[in-house]
């Protein structure tokens, strides 16, 4: 019986081992820039969805400067337009595939910029990889918001208390107090999203960017062998992966040692 | 009696959730005096602690108005002394205001000193040198001088305490609102902050405490305010309130809890 994986096979891929080892450069490269981008996107969108920026406000108080209750102008005074984009964005991005997503970043929006054309490291080819970098970032942007919106909302409403009765303004509550221990509750779930990205930019090959995925079709296209170095491609992403999430488990329990609180 | 200085005067304040249909604060109306130290007792549910909470606006109330140091802080914005309309400035207010928490609410990531020495840095701009040397003082004044470096996480409920107060007092409070201070404390660590707390008005602070130790209330208030059902049901010395209760409903209390 014919097995529809062949040994003899592996060795025909052998020759394109470079392809591979750039497009493990490629991935990561192209993950930690994601999750970089993804992450200043991100603590602005939250920042904006918890915000108090309400331009409307004085629409929504009485004659006696005191804010009402109900109604239009209630609601309208409540207003803010900050949280509403930020959600607006969060949930157009969550409920659309990547795929759409990158195709849109790629045809639609750099089309009409024209980015330089030129290698990263001699094979890198910028103008597909800087628009694949920037659809990743700009979906995970979204995921990441709603980490850090639940990190921030994680933390006890006593502490804003405390420190703004002390005279701290909002913004200075959130720097000094709010956000280092909400990073540090939610380090873990942004190393988790390191590595669903890790994974999720498999699709950017579609749109040219040499990552591991478009490795494989290079070999296809050459050889006309499929299976096999899609059998490389899987070992490969299970080693980048598998590693860093039990890393990552592994200073979880750490860091929730020191953390009785 | 007549020529004491009102510090806080609170007409009809109101907090009503839910569109009104519960109503935290139905119409409180009382004047807190330079020096005074008030004690708001009741029973749970009463409005004491949101009573304290709207005084520097964490809570903020539906109706009323509460005037300190001659603003009205319930409204948006008020007019200076120089006739022009400028928004009220929560922050600096709240400055004037020291608050200690029943759960402390001390900030788990920085040591003592740094939980001290914070807001004098960076809202009043105060140099590190001379925070620390403050924080240093008002540590060494409650004992936990040698603290310093510590983290919350390493300090006992009745420690944890004595620093929330002296770093409320840090900001130089005009007036200080203990919210149940000793309500999270084990029985043995009590005395001491109440020891702290009794020290504090000695020395002519100006605090209103909500409180379930009625023998703190008796013996070191001047005052006695009795709140049921966000109402204020009576008010007076504590010889009044607790040896000559008039209200059926502070008579009911006092029976329960003395």
């Amino acid at each position: 019986m014919d097995s529809f994986i062949k040994l003899s096979n592996f060795s025909k891929v052998w020759p394109y081992a470079q392809l591979f080892w750039q497009g493990i450069l490629v991935t990561v490269l192209l993950s930690v820039f994601t999750v970089v981008i993804g992450f200043v996107l991100a603590l602005i969108l939250a920042l904006m969805r918890l915000s108090n920026f309400c331009p409307l406000g004085f629409l929504g108080l009485d004659k006696n400067g005191h804010r009402r209750q109900r109604g239009f102008l209630a609601a309208v005074g409540r207003f803010n337009p900050l949280n509403f984009l930020a959600t607006a964005y969060v949930e157009i991005l969550r409920s659309t595939p990547v795929i759409v997503q990158v195709f849109i970043i790629y045809y639609g929006v750099f089309s009409l910029i024209r980015l330089p054309s030129f290698l990263m490291f001699g094979f890198i080819r910028f103008e597909r990889f800087f628009p694949g970098v920037v659809a990743l970032g700009l979906n995970s942007g979204a995921y990441l918001c709603e980490i850090i919106r639940a990190g921030i909302q994680s933390i006890d409403g006593g502490q804003t208390e405390a420190a703004r009765s002390l005279g701290l303004s909002q913004s200075q509550n959130m720097r000094y107090i709010i956000l280092p221990q909400a990073v540090k509750n939610i380090l873990p779930a942004i190393a988790n999203e390191f590595v669903i990205i890790i994974k999720e930019s498999a699709i950017t090959y579609t749109i040219g960017v040499q990552d591991i995925m478009s490795a494989v079709n290079a070999v296809k296209g050459a050889t006309f062998i499929i299976i096999e170095p899609l059998l490389v491609a899987t070992a490969i992403y299970f080693c980048l992966c598998f590693p860093t999430s039990k890393l990552i488990a592994y200073f979880e329990r750490r860091m929730s040692r020191g953390d009785k609180r | 009696m007549a020529t004491r200085d009102s510090l806080i005067k609170v007409t009809d304040l109101k907090k009503h959730y839910n569109m009104g249909a519960i109503k935290a604060l139905d119409g409180i109306t009382t004047e807190i005096f330079k020096g005074d130290v008030m004690a708001v007792i009741g029973p749970s549910g009463s409005g004491k602690s949101t009573f304290l909470r709207s005084l520097n606006l964490l809570e903020e109330p539906t109706e009323g108005s509460i005037i300190f140091d001659g603003i009205d802080i319930t409204k948006k914005k008020y007019v200076n002394e120089s006739g022009k309309t400028v928004n009220l400035n929560i922050d600096l207010l709240r400055q004037k205001m020291g608050m200690v928490f029943q759960h402390f609410n001390l900030f788990p990531h920085m040591t003592i000193l740094g939980n001290m020495t914070l807001a004098p840095m960076k809202v009043k701009g105060m140099s590190k040198d001379e925070a620390e040397t403050r924080a240093l003082m008002l540590l060494d004044r409650v004992g936990l001088k040698d603290r310093a470096g510590a983290y919350p996480i390493q300090l006992s409920g009745g420690q944890k305490q004595r620093v929330a107060i002296v770093r409320a007092l840090a900001m130089e409070p005009e007036v200080m609102l203990f919210d149940e201070p000793t309500s999270a404390l084990d029985p043995e660590m009590v005395g001491e902050v109440l020891d702290v707390m009794k020290e504090l008005a000695q020395e002519g602070m100006t605090m209103v405490c909500v409180t379930h130790e009625m023998g703190f209330a008796r013996e070191v208030g001047n005052r006695v305010l009795f709140m049921a059902d966000g109402l204020l049901m009576e008010e007076g010395t504590p010889e009044q309130v607790f040896d000559h209760p008039q209200n059926p409903r502070l008579k009911d209390f006092l029976a329960k809890v003395l």
